[in-house]
């Protein structure tokens, strides 16, 4: 067998050979034969088939996006809805056509109506 | 009114047209991979001759000899076929071939050492070489595939695929999906382990 330094480039055919000469099973025109009949009764994949395989994961994929997508964007979207109506309740009893005391307003700011 | 002319659907097969169906070096694998996709079966059927001998030695090298490797090549097969449409006719066939023969068998293997819980090759469970085995080319057999079934799967695949086959490293890579140094790496380490079985062999040369 050819002697080789580290990592050699070279094909060891001796080697080679005992290798092939091991892994050959005998009866290779039966195999070949069954691998063509295998084959000839195989329909060609469509490219339906490649959807429907395709589908579970790209299912899963896009759940996993909406799920990423609410839990980062979804919450931080907009001001909660009761941290707006405090923050706009000021205002609109300012502009309500009948003016609160002043003593109610800084009530219900303080206590957060 | 005349009738109309009838025209087959394909091409005539490479068998039809009278050449040899086997490893007919003037036809090479673009043409048949293109008249395979015409919807030649028999042209696909050449390159089942071509290179199905080499992923069966693949196979047997990943899985050990037995049905498992037959039906892994099979599988490995059918899927080229099913998915000729996606091959990329600028490319070389014969590894992308081998490269879905060789997953199929690595698939194969796993799923075997899921379904066995220890996953022992033949050649080991059976305690090395007969001792009233005479001749020694069944012994160097034995010896050899003792020290193959040892090695790492990946390990088998490299050394097969460059000593016995004749791809190259880079090939290799792309087969199994690592680097070109790794692979060296691989043949490097395997060749070791298999010279080591063959030495008393050798010496006695």
């Amino acid at each position: 067998m050819t002697e080789f330094m580290s990592f050699d480039s070279e094909q060891d055919k001796e080697l080679g050979a005992r290798l092939q000469a091991m892994l050959d099973a005998g009866d290779n025109e039966l195999f070949l034969a069954r691998m063509r009949d295998a084959v000839r009764q195989a329909p060609r994949e469509t490219p339906w088939d490649v959807l429907t395989r395709w589908a579970p994961a790209g299912l899963v994929a896009a759940v996993a996006a909406a799920l990423l997508f609410w839990f980062t964007l979804g919450p931080t979207a907009g001001p909660d809805p009761a941290t707006q109506l405090m923050a706009s309740a000021p205002a609109r009893m300012e502009i309500a056509p009948n003016q609160p005391e002043a003593d109610v307003l800084v009530t219900s700011v303080l206590e957060g109506r | 009114m005349a009738a109309p002319s009838v025209r087959p659907s394909v091409r005539p097969s490479v068998h039809q047209r009278g050449e040899p169906p086997l490893r007919n070096p003037d036809v090479t694998d673009a043409d048949l991979v293109r008249q395979s996709l015409d919807g030649d079966g028999d042209a696909f059927g050449v390159l089942v001759d071509r290179y199905g001998l080499a992923a069966r030695r693949v196979a047997r090298a990943v899985l050990g000899p037995g049905d498992d490797a037959d039906d892994a090549v099979q599988d490995g097969m059918i899927a080229a076929w099913r998915a000729l449409e996606r091959f990329d006719a600028a490319r070389s066939f014969r590894p992308w071939l081998m490269r879905i023969v060789a997953n199929a068998s690595l698939d194969m293997l796993r799923r075997r050492k899921v379904r066995r819980a220890v996953a022992v090759p033949e050649t080991v469970v059976s305690g090395g070489i007969p001792p009233d085995r005479a001749a020694e080319g069944s012994l160097v057999r034995d010896r050899l595939k003792g020290a193959l079934m040892e090695l790492p799967e990946r390990q088998r695949v490299a050394v097969v695929l460059f000593d016995a086959e004749g791809y190259s490293h880079a090939e290799i890579a792309g087969i199994l999906g690592v680097p070109e140094g790794t692979v060296r790496s691989y043949v490097f380490h395997a060749r070791r382990a298999l010279r080591v079985a063959l030495s008393d062999f050798k010496e006695g040369e």
